[in-house]
């Protein structure tokens, strides 16, 4: 497929920028030892180290990506070449996503291991919830980099959907303690539906709610690229 | 047959500035078509409709015989794109962003004869960044052709190079020319122009004021004679003067006029000093269509 010649570039530039490396490869493993003091269990651990990796390693990177790619010209370039905008856009996550699933892949095999996860006994449910992590995430990235003028500035403009993203999943602490009206709304936002994906693999926790809530996002997603998204820096 | 066909085409930004006004022209197979016109004049903005970047807000474009905005798919494999600014990864060299590029496309050169093809062979393992701004301008030259392209659109190709890479540049574009490429160019160089192209149309504000061949164009605008008039004695031609001591003849028939006033010199025995006889250039014409058209 054509659009992994970009994929094949991206990933080049992946490891010559230090602080794509240090944001997507260290950053969660920093967390690891305060969601080991939250809990002290596998699964939710397991959970919680997949949402930091959708969250920095997929959008935050991905608006990075998305914003520096602009502004240097390279999508308009890669416009007038023969990929269509999917296959570019594409093609410029594709770094992004296979060292996010390769991530996911080893924070599971090194907590599993550790300690004593069983089997999940619902392991589509974990597929589904990451590839729709991956694939809403991507979405959201590029739509945020509409709104992101410099490098510099996704810092900011990614940190609402970041720190939403994070208590409303309950990464820091559990929505249980929040009003039953507040953390409904919270189950909402588009992290929480793939959370609740990924433990629905372990335990029978609910997964059409999360499947529809997940499904509305990846289309609100595609609606927003499509409207929104630059592909040139002069505006 | 041809190859471009524009016909009213109008662009609008999203402010609502209409950057093209109206235009139209053809371009035939294997036929260089050259964009002239001062800054702004909106051939960017004209370009890239035709390439198929942007759907125009009015008329239409036609490409190879194919809508380029809604029929991309089947008309990028066919063509070459040189943006006036494209961009590149600063942190890939050379020949990694050439080889991405290749990986795009259906039936790419070979990234080694694409890069020799515009003297870059030599710095193939430098990175983006640490190239020269005309040799950046010749990557992205070697990028445009790097697919065989039937048609080119080259938007201020030569634009920062240096006179030796120009004249390198204007070599590639001529053996392309008789490979039977077609050629879609804008430059601000009407040497460029008048040694290149078949054709050429000259933008003001978003329309086209004047197009045709060179001497089509050029013929439009008076030869101009110019001498020291020798003192009292009345000239026999009508002629300006600019203050400097010498006076301006302009005609639409040189050969003729020339001859007259040679013949009057002659039998009156003066003498024109600092005779100058010359038909318009290209460069007059451009001058004189910006002013008058400003
Ligand atoms: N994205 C944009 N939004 C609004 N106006 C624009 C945009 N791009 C170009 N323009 C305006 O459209 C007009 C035509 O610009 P264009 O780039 O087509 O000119 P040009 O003939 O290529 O000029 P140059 O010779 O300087 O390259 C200019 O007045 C420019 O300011
Ligand atoms: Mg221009």
């Amino acid at each position: 497929m054509k659009a992994t010649a970009v994929g094949q570039a991206e990933l080049k530039l992946f490891w010559r920028n230090r602080t794509a490396l240090f944001n997507s490869l260290l950053l969660p493993l920093l967390l690891v030892p305060a969601l080991m003091a939250a809990d002290a269990d596998g699964v939710p651990l397991i959970v919680g180290l997949t949402g930091f990796v959708l969250l920095m390693a997929v959008y935050y990177n991905l608006v990075t990506t998305f914003v520096a790619r602009r502004e240097e010209l390279v999508l308009k370039r890669l416009r007038v070449g023969e990929l269509t905008d999917p296959e570019i856009l594409f093609g410029a996550s594709l770094p992004s996503v296979v060292v996010a699933l390769g991530q996911t892949a080893l924070f599971a095999v090194v907590v599993g291991v550790t300690t004593g996860v069983a089997l999940p006994a619902r392991p589509w449910f974990l597929v589904a919830g990451v590839a729709g992590g991956v694939i809403v995430f991507a979405l959201l990235a590029a739509a945020s980099s509409a709104f992101t003028r410099t490098v510099e500035m996704a810092q900011v403009t990614s940190l609402p959907m970041l720190v939403a993203c994070a208590f409303g999943a309950g990464l820091f602490f559990p929505l249980s303690v929040l009003p039953d009206g507040v953390a409904s709304v919270l189950r909402l936002l588009p992290l929480s539906p793939v959370l609740d994906l990924l433990r629905a693999g372990w335990s029978d926790g609910p997964v059409l709610r999360p499947l529809i809530v997940l499904t509305v996002w990846i289309v609100l997603g595609i609606y927003a690229v499509r409207r929104w998204f630059r592909w040139d820096p002069r505006r | 047959m041809t190859a471009i066909e524009v016909r009213g085409l109008t662009r609008r930004y999203s402010g609502g500035f209409e950057a093209v006004r109206g235009v139209s022209f053809d371009v035939e197979r294997g036929e260089m078509f050259a964009l002239l016109g001062t800054n702004g004049a909106g051939k960017t903005s004209t370009v890239e409709v035709v390439e198929g970047l942007s759907r125009p807000a009015a008329g239409t474009v036609s490409v190879l015989g194919h809508d380029p905005f809604r029929e991309r798919s089947l008309v990028r494999p066919r063509v070459g794109v040189m943006l006036q600014e494209g961009g590149f990864p600063p942190d890939l060299t050379v020949t990694e962003a050439t080889k991405m590029w290749a990986g795009t496309l259906t039936s790419p050169r070979p990234v080694d004869e694409a890069l020799s093809l515009v003297d870059l062979a030599h710095r193939a393992s430098v990175r983006v960044k640490q190239l020269s701004g005309g040799e950046r301008r010749r990557l992205d030259l070697a990028l445009a052709l790097l697919g065989r392209p039937e048609v080119l659109f080259l938007d201020e190709p030569t634009t920062g190079l240096d006179p030796e890479s120009r004249r390198n540049t204007w070599e590639l574009i001529r053996s392309l020319l008789r490979e039977g490429v077609t050629v879609l160019l804008t430059t601000h160089y009407l040497e460029e122009a008048q040694a290149l192209a078949d054709r050429l149309a000259i933008m003001h504000r978003g329309r086209i004021v004047a197009q045709g061949t060179v001497s089509e164009v050029v013929d439009a605008y008076p030869a101009r004679i110019s001498f020291v008039p020798p003192a009292g004695i009345p000239l026999p031609v009508v002629v300006s003067e600019d203050g400097s001591g010498r006076v301006t003849v302009r005609t639409n028939n040189l050969q003729q006029t020339l001859h007259e006033l040679l013949a009057w010199a002659h039998v009156n025995s003066v003498e024109l000093s600092g005779l100058d006889a010359r038909s318009a250039s290209l460069e007059e014409a451009f001058l004189a269509i910006a002013e008058e058209a400003a």
